[in-house]
């Protein structure tokens, strides 16, 4: 057993129930749509929809890849902040002969595990939640006769994906091994506060590219769409090419807005350290903040486009929309809402996570900072601070976001819907803001903040001065 | 009738201060009764092998850590009994720490890292604070070098810089755990002068734990610790002398284990070969 004892290590569990839970939702989503579809085609009426059931398959294929996208950049996160933790282990096998390829390919391989174990019990727990949401499916729409086999070899899909995923997130977070020198194992050097910001000139200019085009294909979209309602598809890459961008280049973005936040917070002992702790890998906490705007663009995203279209279809409705429309367009905003909010978990996770190995790694700073007279409750305030700076300016971004992005659907697709019947194209889409979506949002964000913060708080306010400063 | 620590002229004592660790068995006595009191206005060395219980003492003294019995002052402040957030705000206000490593907070520069007993306790430091400082900071060499971190400074750079945050609040006492183990011999050298001359000039009281009689020949005073007693309290010593009463009391040491060990040896013999 001793063999998979690293399996034990900080870290290691959270990745995967990352892997778990991303699997689990593709399987469950996969099901889904293969009910949906199996259902499309049984009914007499609309029988055979295939634009519905292209529609509802795209749908699925974007929410899965944020889901495992966000998955993965929990995992590099996660692996890197891991590798951070072990480089006197690492320094002292470069210092005996080990090659810093091979030591990197074993962390690459421990992801791959990992990775392996999460795609697993989340092909079990979501196939077991799809044969559950089958049965109820069936009772619910009274119609056992849809001819639909749940297992079925695309099921498997997510989960490979999944396992890979991790497995190279496990690699590209695993890229600091290489600089580990072998004089780290005999220690006494201060530890560098902040990584060096790493320079990546490829993968920014790639960023900025891709957030440029994407911009120019909004505003395209928009353009076109006061003339006919496919604009919304030049908008809809424009989006997609943009925000993947803005992920890229979360390293750009992302510190300048935490500086920002951690400035609102004050010139106290404990903000200013709390704010410090927050820069100290500037990467890490970028990705990690870039996870949650997503979460919170995507909600954001959806309740701003359907409030918006609900907003111009009672207009051309003239003052009434039909109760059919509104319970529809209410049902897909909540359901999309939900399933973007699988992204937002994971993305939660990893938050978690990069607090308590933050608290973990730094045992001997916090055993300093007690000894020379932080109190407990300062210790607590401190870490609630450092959760709140990601949380907050992860909530800020991706409010503005949001509303742009949804505004930006909206017009795409309503422009050239004239508002009164009969009148002339060309239509400006306020963008609306429905309250209630809103402030769940915040209230989801607040209550992740208290959350992310319980655990490293416990382990921090435990650590005694003595203890610490002896090892 | 109770006297009180400075009545005694102390900057900080211990009365029949005891400290166990584990249960039974395996119960280590890390401090067996120890009275002391750590005078005023000196530079005072606790000297001893390793084992012998010197950090423990220093971690009891300073509020590091609660002793098994007994009682601890800094001042007139009673330590033992103290509240976990007392302890942290007479450490915060009245006590400096000098630590072998890892002194330093590596998020904040070293004018941050200086002032940061100050922010601590959230207030700005009054005007004698600050030319205190600014001369701690003009002594120490460190003008130049405020604005960096520390991993940006020499291992003897750093450790000025701690010394430069023990001693800006002009604590009760400053407590230095073998200051010196991580530094060149002349970077070391620097560093007990620069406490020498603090506790000489400015009257500052500083404890130093340390096993290298080199550098407890620069204290005013030298404790001996030995086995979690006091073994041997002497003023100024040389280097050699100090070198030389700790090989001594190092050979003492041994020939009682052999004579111990012997002794047991033949005990354990006993029932074998003389029958009962």
């Amino acid at each position: 057993m001793t063999r998979l004892a690293w399996l034990r290590e900080r870290g290691m569990g959270a990745s995967i129930l990352v892997a778990g839970l991303s699997s689990a939702f593709g399987v469950v989503l996969i099901a889904a749509t293969g009910y949906i579809s199996a259902f499309l085609f049984a009914d007499p009426f609309i029988g055979g929809s295939e634009t519905l059931a292209i529609v509802v398959g795209i749908l699925t294929v974007l929410l899965v890849g944020v889901a495992v996208y966000v998955a993965a950049i929990v995992t590099a996160n996660t692996f890197a902040t891991i590798v951070a933790g072990r480089v006197r282990n690492i320094a002292l096998m470069r210092l005996i002969g080990a090659s810093a390829r091979s030591q990197r390919t074993q962390v690459a391989r421990q992801g791959l595990v990992v990775g392996g174990i999460g795609a697993f019990l989340g092909l079990l727990v979501g196939t077991g939640v799809a044969a559950a949401g089958v049965a109820i499916g069936d009772a619910l729409l009274d119609a056992p006769t849809v001819p639909f086999a749940l297992v079925q070899p695309s099921l498997l899909l997510p989960a490979a994906i999944v396992a890979l995923t991790t497995w190279a997130a496990a690699w590209s977070g695993s890229r600091r091994v290489l600089s580990v020198t072998p004089l780290e194992a005999l220690g006494g050097s201060a530890e560098r506060a902040h990584e060096d910001l790493a320079r990546r000139p490829g993968r920014n200019i790639a960023a900025i590219s891709l957030f440029a085009v994407g911009g120019a294909l909004l505003a395209l979209g928009i353009a076109a769409g006061l003339v006919t309602p496919l604009g919304v598809m030049i908008a809809f890459v424009g989006g997609l090419l943009s925000f993947t961008g803005l992920a890229l280049g979360a390293a750009l973005v992302m510190p300048p807005v935490l500086r920002l936040v951690g400035r609102v917070f004050g010139s106290s002992a404990t903000a200013r350290l709390a704010a410090e702790n927050g820069m100290r890998h500037p990467e890490r906490s970028s990705r990690m903040a870039i996870g949650v705007v997503m979460g919170v663009t995507l909600v954001t995203m959806f309740a701003v486009a359907i409030a918006s279209t609900k907003a111009v279809l009672t207009t051309t409705a003239g003052g009434e929309l039909p109760e059919f429309m509104a319970t529809l367009l209410d049902t897909f905003s909540i359901v999309m809402m939900a399933l973007v909010g699988v992204s937002a978990v994971i993305a939660a996770v990893g938050l978690v996570n990069l607090l308590t190995i933050g608290v973990v790694q730094r045992r001997r700073e916090l055993g300093l900072l007690r000894a020379l007279g932080l109190s407990n409750g300062q210790v607590r305030r401190m870490i609630l601070l450092e959760a709140t700076h990601v949380t907050v300016a992860a909530l800020a971004l991706g409010l503005v976001l949001g509303v742009a992005y949804g505004w930006a659907g909206a017009q795409s697709l309503l422009g050239s819907v004239p508002v009164v019947p009969g009148g002339t194209a060309g239509t400006f889409v306020l963008p609306a803001l429905p309250l209630v979506p809103l402030a769940v949002v915040v209230v989801a964000t607040a209550i992740l903040t208290l959350v992310a913060a319980v655990v490293p708080t416990r382990l921090a306010t435990r650590v005694a001065p003595v203890e610490a400063l002896a090892e | 009738m109770q006297i009180s620590t400075t009545e005694l002229g102390l900057a900080a004592r211990v009365h029949n201060l005891s400290k166990s660790y584990g249960s039974g068995e395996g119960m280590v006595r890390a401090l067996d009764d120890v009275t002391v009191g750590i005078r005023r206005g000196e530079f005072t060395a606790i000297m001893g092998p390793s084992g012998s219980g010197k950090s423990t003492l220093m971690h009891v003294m300073a509020g590091l850590d609660a002793p098994t019995s007994g009682r601890a002052w800094i001042g007139d402040s009673e330590i033992t009994g103290a509240t976990d957030l007392d302890l942290t705000i007479l450490r915060r206000r009245r006590v400096g720490f000098v630590f072998q490593a890892f002194n330093l907070v590596p998020t904040l520069d070293a004018i941050g890292n200086i002032m940061l007993p100050f922010d601590l306790d959230g207030r700005r430091p009054s005007a004698l604070e600050r030319a205190r400082v600014d001369g701690l900071v003009e002594t120490l060499g460190l003008g130049a070098r405020l604005r960096h971190r520390p991993h940006q400074l020499s291992g003897g750079q750093q450790q000025r810089v701690a010394i430069a945050r023990a001693l800006a609040t002009a604590p009760d006492l400053v407590f230095a755990d073998e200051p010196t183990g991580n530094l060149d011999s002349r970077s070391g050298r620097e560093v007990l002068t620069l406490l020498a001359e603090a506790a000489r000039e400015h009257g500052q009281s500083i404890a130093m734990v340390t096993h290298d009689p080199v550098a407890a020949s620069h204290a005013d005073r030298v404790l001996f610790l030995g086995d979690g007693r006091i073994v041997a309290d002497r003023s100024r010593q040389s280097a050699e002398q100090i070198s030389a009463y700790m090989l001594a009391t190092e050979r003492d040491e041994e020939q009682r284990a052999e004579e111990q060990g012997a002794a047991e040896a033949q005990g354990s013999s006993k029932p074998q070969g003389v029958p009962a």
